[in-house]
């Protein structure tokens, strides 16, 4: 079978969601909201990257919207507090560094079940930030949004960065000697070992990286909007994991790409606008999400059942 | 594991159980003497009374996690279920009692469904029931176009969440039976022998000729009726049926699970101490709300009792999972120092 | 001349298990040294402590006159230490280049892989061990073969100075294996020191210049080659003479237990098999590693059905589809694989005696601890295992002493035949003929025996008939008078004999 056939089934789909919607109801493809949805669909594109580098590691991390909502916090607070944006920035990829490296630590060193210990530090994170928040909206100045530019320019200055940097991780997947022991290690971590590539060192910094790459979404969400709120990172893990099983990621570690990620994290992004735009009641969405997620696993698991026999 | 004859100080000590009986001493001595009106009967039956659904999908996670498997989907099933059930009362005016008994049978259902996808096509329990967490709460949501909720159930449904028999809340006999009948399966029953076999490699139960595929099917099929019925309590509580019925509650489910005891990885592990770890924690909920001399953040501790005891499952759950993976790796160590001190023994060191 | 790697009273435990007591062995540059031994010798552990794979819990080892401690693979790597292990340990979900290329040298995380030149090195490497493999392939489209020489081609890519081969010809063809003949010369050639590992003395004799020969976990004796005769050999790797150690047959075999006509299954490579089994008789099954002997087992265990062909169980037609309808027809299947198939670690081994028996041991599901204590007493008792009691998990017990486990768990199932599968791998010397003891006590009693081995030894001594598989073809089936090792060779290698030993 073709080694891109998930990638170019996904595509198809999204063609076909893309055709109906321009036959159907082309004012989805009005310039202005066009642009801003896709803006809005880049925080959630920077925090798949990670998650797929988690999940062809082998893991899995399910706290990545704990940490987005904490580190946009953090970002705020450090912003609103006078500081200048660059000062948020650092603050914000700092704090989901850090968040990153105590999951790595539990999972990679002490061998823990990775599912286990991010559901522990999703729930700490959340609750911290509530008992922290108590569920405020926090203001920010004005500076932030758009990075202080106007809202075209910053919507393109998100896009283009979000998408550099989905190309730059396609590139180091690739070509950088990290993208070949992340998918070692999530073959068979065994053999990664017994070929010199430091499994535990590996994840953990994938988790590492997962932290930072939430951080930075959270910045990106975070210079959409005048205000944030404490909970804004709720239901990313699904999403983005979504994202990555759909665009091929295999759960069972080792295989996928980015662009995969990228079509998968299209095609679901847009199913609740095209319900939208098709008129259709906006409710159905998660369930489809859930379904989404189960027939790509399905496809999988029947593929490599064919394969065994 | 089961039957071990010596009751030294020590051995007794080891035991799970008996450190996590200290804790809740410890915690019932705590709130005692920070809080307000903690040791009484009436805030005791409250107690229960408010957590006995985590109870319930404690108790029942227990076989799954047995297993080696995960099942995430339990809190969504608690939504699906309380939806369908309202629907079945309020639109087809079904009596309460055999909706209650339905909703059990869709919550069986939906654990057949996680099971045809976990055994038959063999796929990972964890992202399975990830996909029916958003898919079960995504049927609530729509069935409910987001926002309606069912309520105006009669009286004497209602008391089944909120009336005492014989001195203690109705839904606490309800969790005794089942907890017993659980208790029954995975301790006295070749099926609780097979989960645990299962858990700890389950092609060698395979090999062993145990039906690999049909047991740890039981496992997630409980899981999903057991669902149904907290669903079912939870709706007699609080009187109305919503789609966000037991969010997050698969969470605590699962902190209950692993606090008391039962190994993440499959295999070991008890429901007597699910229910000790579930006691702990509903305990601590419950006395965080009753402190309201001492101030944290600028506020009572019983104003922000939520989100303490939030904060404070997470950290215990990190810390019961840290010291579980390194007294694992302690017990590695000293059997190996063992072994070679005593090169000639009988090899009989564990 | 110096020594490249000097290994002195190495030790290294498993739990109870001691698989290492102190071996000593030394390399010198541009020397084939070949490692003998049996089954459980110790061979494996020591690669791996040499590989970094495992630390060792004592002893000293020096490479190229430095003294190593905490070694570890990739540390092993550095100092030029290459294996190509019995199962290639390569990434099926990578190419044949990626995988090469990971092997070649240490890369800093951010280093940038050069595809282009790598897949020139991959092509260069793969050309001069001769193998006619697709750069491009992914490993998991490979043969066994195929992957072993990628193993090969990592190891000189690397530039190793001491390379470990661990049964490299487990599984070659004749041509495959004089290009691995030239490739091991031309790497003594070199000045780089190789370790040989192989079963096949008459490799030995052709392509090393020492030999050291491990026995339960000790080192033996180091001799060159050629002061050393075949026998003299041999002796040394079973410390005794082979014909006394095995319990004589009795009795004459009866009525036909199992009979297979044809049998086949496409999925796991097997086809056309027809073969009886008598009660009373040992019929022992040899042939190479993946000749299909365990998935036959698994087909008439029910893990992969057969898809062709008949089976007969006491003259009775019947078809098998999992192991559970296999246990009630009264077949039991001791697998291969004790530690991860045949007894749960972690478990008592009363509870691992009684698993293949729930439905009938304890009737409406409910567990009978006494009678579940007593049954693993008598086991316990019966077939001499060393345990502190039923309570014991399998994990604290002896490699010898899990597969009496493992045995008595299929005899509970009161079997009409029975399957071993390399009943004694990983078995020290006094449990071995402690198990040879019960298997043939087993057969006197009227059980039929299918007992699968790649000990040469073990099957000639045990076996009343030896069946020999190839690719999955039951090829030869020869009488007890007739089975030499010479004869089960040459039919399990496909020669004419000539070059087996």
């Amino acid at each position: 079978m073709n080694k891109y056939f998930r990638e170019l089934t996904v595509a198809a789909a999204l063609g076909l969601l893309m055709l109906g919607l321009a036959i159907l109801a082309p004012h989805f493809f009005q310039f202005q909201p066009f642009i801003s949805r896709l803006t809005s669909q880049m925080p959630a594109l920077v925090a798949a990257i990670g998650i797929a580098l988690i999940i062809i590691s082998r893991q899995i991390d399910i706290s990545i919207g704990s940490q987005f909502s904490m580190c946009a916090i953090i970002a705020g607070v450090t912003a609103a507090s006078g500081l200048p944006l660059g000062v948020a920035i650092f603050a914000a990829l700092g704090a989901g560094a850090m968040m990153g490296a105590l999951n790595g630590v539990l999972v990679a060193y002490l061998g823990l079940p990775s599912i286990v210990v991010t559901l522990a530090t999703m729930v700490t994170w959340q609750e911290a930030l509530r008992l922290w928040q108590q569920g405020r909206l926090l203001n920010l100045p004005k500076g932030i949004q758009w990075f202080g530019l106007s809202q075209p320019a910053g919507q393109t200055i998100v896009i283009s960065l979000a998408f550099i940097l989905l190309i730059g991780a396609a590139w180091a997947m690739k070509n950088l000697a990290a993208g070949r022991f992340i998918y070692a290690t999530g073959t068979d971590a065994e053999a990664a070992r017994l070929a010199g590539i430091d499994p535990k060192r590996t994840t953990f910094g994938v988790f590492v990286l997962m932290g930072i790459l939430a951080g930075l979404a959270a910045v990106f969400n975070l210079v959409q909007s005048p205000q944030v709120q404490p909970n804004c990172g709720d239901g990313l893990e699904l999403k983005t994991i979504a994202a990555a099983v759909v665009g091929g990621v295999a759960i069972s570690g080792g295989r996928g790409t980015l662009w995969g990620v990228l079509l998968g994290m299209l095609l679901l992004a847009n199913v609740n606008p095209a319900l939208t735009h098709f008129h259709q009641p906006p409710y159905w969405e998660k369930a489809i999400q859930g379904l989404v997620i189960l027939l790509a696993v399905v496809a999988d698991g029947i593929r490599s059942r064919k394969a065994r026999l | 594991m089961s039957s071990s004859r010596s009751f030294s100080i020590k051995s007794l000590l080891a035991r799970h159980e008996t450190v996590l009986v200290l804790v809740i001493l410890f915690e019932v001595i705590l709130f005692q003497v920070l809080g307000r009106n903690f040791l009484t009967g009436r805030n005791f039956s409250n107690v229960f009374r408010h957590s006995v659904e985590i109870g319930l999908l404690a108790v029942a996670m227990t076989p799954v996690i047995l297993t080696g498997g995960i099942d995430l989907s339990v809190g969504s099933m608690m939504g699906l279920c309380a939806v369908l059930f309202g629907m079945m009362v309020n639109s087809l005016g079904m009596n309460p009692w055999l909706a209650g008994i339905s909703a059990v049978a869709f919550g069986a259902m939906g654990g057949g469904v996680n099971a045809l996808l976990i055994t038959r096509l063999n796929l990972p329990p964890l992202i399975v029931t990830l996909g029916t967490f958003s898919l079960f709460r995504g049927l609530a949501e729509a069935i409910t176009k987001g926002a309606e909720s069912y309520s105006g159930f009669s009286p004497s449904f209602l008391a089944l969440g909120n009336s005492n028999i014989a001195g203690l809340p109705a839904q606490i006999w309800v969790f005794f039976i089942v907890a017993a009948g659980i208790w029954f399966l995975v301790h006295r029953t070749t099926f609780g022998r097979s989960f645990r076999a299962i858990g700890y490699a389950s092609e060698g139960a395979r090999y062993a000729g145990i039906p690999v595929a049909r047991n740890t099917s039981l496992a997630y099929i409980i899981a999903g009726a057991v669902a149904g019925l907290a669903a079912v309590i939870l709706v007699a509580r609080l009187g109305e049926a919503r789609a966000n019925a037991g969010i997050g509650y698969e969470l605590l489910a699962i902190t209950a699970v692993v606090l008391g005891g039962v190994s993440i990885f499959g295999g070991s592990g008890t429901v007597v101490g699910t229910i000790l770890g579930w006691i702990a924690l509903a305990i601590l909920n419950n006395g965080l709300t009753r402190i309201s001399d001492y101030k944290i953040m600028d506020q009572t501790v019983a104003s922000v009792a939520r989100e303490l005891s939030g904060l404070l499952t997470g950290l215990l759950l990190l810390t019961a999972l840290t010291i579980g993976a390194s007294t694992k790796t302690l017990a590695v160590r000293h059997a190996r120092k063992q072994s070679l001190a005593k090169p000639t023994s009988n090899p009989a060191t564990s | 001349m110096k020594a490249l790697l000097q290994l002195t009273d190495i030790r290294k435990s498993f739990g109870a298990v001691r698989a290492l007591k102190g071996v000593s062995f030394e390399l010198f540059p541009g020397e084939v040294h070949a490692l003998l031994g049996e089954n459980g010798a110790g061979k494996s552990t020591l690669i791996k402590v040499i590989t970094g794979a495992h630390l060792p819990d004592g002893g000293t080892l020096v490479v190229a006159g430095e003294e190593v401690s905490n070694l570890s693979p990739s540390k092993a790597r550095e100092l030029g230490i290459a294996c190509i292990y019995q199962q290639p340990a390569l990434f099926p979900d990578l190419t044949v280049a990626e995988n090469i290329g990971l092997r070649l040298k240490k890369t800093g995380v951010l280093h940038r892989v050069r595809w282009a030149s790598q897949r020139t090195q991959a092509v260069e490497l793969l050309h001069r061990i001769g193998a006619e493999i697709s750069p491009d392939s992914e490993v998991r489209s490979l043969s066994m073969p195929e992957q072993q020489l990628v193993e090969i081609a990592c190891a000189l890519g690397s530039g190793a100075r001491i390379v470990i081969m661990d049964e490299p010809t487990a599984s070659l063809t004749q041509k495959e294996q004089h290009l691995l003949f030239k490739v091991v010369r031309d790497l003594r050639a070199s000045g780089v020191g190789v370790v040989y590992i192989s079963h096949r003395l008459e490799e030995i004799f052709a392509l090393a210049d020492r030999v050291t020969v491990l026995r339960d976990g000790e080192s033996v004796g180091t001799n060159a080659v050629e002061s050393l005769t075949e026998a003299q050999m041999i002796k040394l790797m079973v410390g005794r003479e082979v014909s006394s150690i095995y319990p004589p047959s009795e009795g004459e075999p009866r009525e036909v237990v199992l009979s297979l006509k044809n049998l086949g299954c496409a999925a796991s490579g097997v086809t056309g098999v027809t073969l009886d089994v008598r009660a009373g008789e040992i019929v022992g099954m040899a042939g190479l590693v993946g000749a299909g002997r365990t998935e036959l087992a698994r087909i008439l265990f029910g893990i992969t059905p057969a898809d062709s062909g008949e089976i007969y169980l006491n003259g009775e037609r019947i078809s098998i589809s999992n192991p559970r309808e296999a246990i009630a027809r009264g077949i039991a299947y001791v697998p291969e694989d004790r530690r991860r198939h045949g007894v749960i670690l972690e478990m008592p081994i009363a509870h691992n005696m009684t698993m293949a028996i729930h439905p009938k041991f304890f009737p409406g599901s409910i567990l009978r601890f006494k009678a579940e204590s007593l049954l693993a007493r008598d086991f316990i008792r019966d077939l001499g295992i060393k345990a502190y009691g039923p309570e014991a998990p399998g994990g604290s017990l002896s490699g010898g002493n899990q597969q009496k486990v493992s045995v008595a768990r299929w005899l509970a199932t009161k079997p009409k035949l029975l399957i071993l599968d390399e009943p004694t791998q990983g078995v020290d010397v006094g449990a071995k003929s402690e198990i040879h003891k019960i298997i043939r006590g087993l057969a006197k009693e009227g059980l039929a025996v299918l007992m699968i081995s790649s000990d040469l030894p073990e099957v000639l001594g045990m076996s009343d008939r030896v069946a020999v598989m190839r690719v999955g073809k039951l090829v030869e089936l020869i009488s007890k008078e007739n089975a030499d090792a010479h004869t089960v060779m040459a039919a399990a290698l496909g020669t004419n004999g000539k070059d087996a030993a």
